[in-house]
């Protein structure tokens, strides 16, 4: 009835015709169809009774929020852990510790002499690849070089930048080629990893 | 045949021995696009747009002795700076335990419990391990040297090679068609692979600029005002998905890796083609 009565003071109070289809809805509710105005509560204000422990409460809730806030703001910000650097506990057991080993010599020896040759065959890689790469961006230039000189604006287009271009995506070389008609096994995967937010506060 | 017909019309002699460059039939009576190129004035050489299209390896190479050695190295060093895992943990216990039991002769309460040994976990993983049958890194195409297959040298990058009848001569190149006005160079490469596969291969382009040109003049007998000769800007492209329709399949297109394109292309060119391909 409050519902239909709020709704009838919402529409504009048109007096005469367009009140009367509400009054005639809720005609078996009400005592009498002439107090009209005394039953729309045009302004409505909360019931008088609760007033005096009320407002208190509602103060003193509000202090203690304001407290809480100001003391989280007054901590340092807990920033998002990083897992690698955080050892487990359980790595720290003493039994997990292997006993040290003495290599021998010829081992030692051995070793030394073979990161010896791998230094000298990874800076003859990296000349090659950086030679490589050279004789490439040359090419590349001796083109839009060409380019350049046949149609200036076939050049002008050339060195635009491609947007589709990049993030460049591929999937690397795998050790076997895949399988066709592969059936995996059946399973469902559960991803378990920990996923944090940074929750930001302002000073 | 119908090309040395209309080759003749044009007034062509049949010195084609010197002529290292390719021609293309589709469109030799167009002359240069000059109508739409507002600056270049009388630019007497014509614009090809080539595609190098390139399958990436699938498969990883086979690592040198050196490289074996290193691996095995780094492998020992982790494994000796490393701490027990549980597995090994589990192994030293189980290991104890048996010569515990071995030692004393009384303690066979203890036999129910610890049925799963370690040992018996690993030989079940090890013939799950041998039931898979992974996937052959050395294919039946290898073995064929069936040049036309996609499935050959999976550890090498393919570049396609496709063959065209200049007069009287076959001549083998990367594929390529004539520039259009009112394209890029670009979409020139895009619209060769567009025909030659029938869309039924995917690439990803490698950014607008050319990787590479090769120009050339015409022999004497074909050179006219307006074309003297041809350069041709070649543009590299990744295979993604697709491969040629069998129908298509006639002999015309092969497969190649950087060491064989000196079985099919001229040593001008595949000078220049060598400058831009990675040797991996």
């Amino acid at each position: 009835m409050a519902a239909a009565a709020l709704r009838a003071a919402l529409r504009p109070p048109s007096r005469l015709l367009g009140a009367r289809p509400t009054q005639t809805r809720d005609a078996h509710q009400r005592a009498s169809l002439l107090s009209f105005w005394g039953l729309v509560p045009m302004r409505a204000e909360p019931l008088q009774k609760k007033k005096k422990v009320d407002p208190k409460k509602d103060q003193a809730a509000k202090e203690r929020l304001k407290k809480r806030i100001r003391r989280l703001e007054k901590a340092s910000q807990e920033l998002v852990p990083i897992e690698d650097f955080i050892t487990p506990v359980k790595f720290l057991n003493k039994a997990r510790q292997r006993p040290p080993m003495e290599l021998p010599f010829e081992e030692n020896e051995r070793r030394a002499l073979l990161l010896k040759k791998w230094a000298l065959y990874k800076q003859c890689e990296h000349e090659m690849e950086r030679g490589a790469i050279a004789s490439l961006l040359e090419a590349q230039q001796e083109a839009l070089q060409e380019l350049k000189l046949t149609a200036p604006e076939l050049h002008a287009e050339a060195t635009k930048r491609d947007p589709s271009l990049f993030p460049f995506e591929r999937q690397g070389p795998d050790y076997t080629p895949p399988i066709a008609n592969y059936q995996p096994p059946e399973g469902r995967y559960h991803d378990i990893t920990k996923v944090y937010t940074q929750m930001e506060f302002k000073r | 045949m119908a090309g040395a017909v209309r080759l003749t019309v044009l007034g062509v002699a049949r010195g084609w021995r010197q002529f290292e460059g390719p021609w293309t039939h589709s469109l030799g009576s167009r002359s240069l696009a000059l109508a739409a190129a507002p600056s270049s004035s009388a630019s007497p050489w014509r614009l090809l747009g080539a595609l190098c299209l390139q399958r990436p390896p699938l498969v990883s190479k086979l690592l040198t002795p050196l490289q074996e050695e290193m691996e095995a190295l780094l492998q020992q060093i982790e494994i000796e700076r490393s701490l027990y895992s549980d597995h090994e943990l589990r192994a030293l216990d189980e290991a104890q335990k048996l010569a515990k039991k071995k030692s004393d002769l009384y303690g066979e309460e203890e036999d129910e419990q610890n049925i799963l040994l370690l040992q018996d976990l690993e030989d079940m993983w090890e013939q799950k391990f041998l039931q898979f049958k992974p996937g052959a890194r050395i294919t039946e195409a290898d073995v064929k040297n069936d040049r036309t297959s996609l499935h050959r040298k999976l550890d090498r990058n393919l570049i396609l090679l496709v063959r065209e009848k200049l007069g009287d001569q076959d001549v083998w190149m990367l594929p390529q068609a004539e520039w259009q006005p009112g394209e890029t160079l670009r979409r020139t490469a895009e619209r060769t692979l567009a025909t030659l596969s029938e869309n039924n291969m995917e690439a990803k382009f490698l950014g607008n600029a050319p990787c590479g040109h090769y120009k050339f003049k015409f022999p004497q007998a074909m050179r006219k005002e307006s074309s003297l000769g041809a350069k041709i800007f070649f543009f590299k492209a990744l295979l993604l998905t697709g491969d040629f329709l069998e129908a298509g399949k006639k002999g015309h297109h092969v497969w190649v890796s950087k060491e064989e394109l000196g079985d099919y292309l001229k040593p001008k060119y595949l000078a220049q083609v060598r400058r831009f391909l990675l040797d991996l």
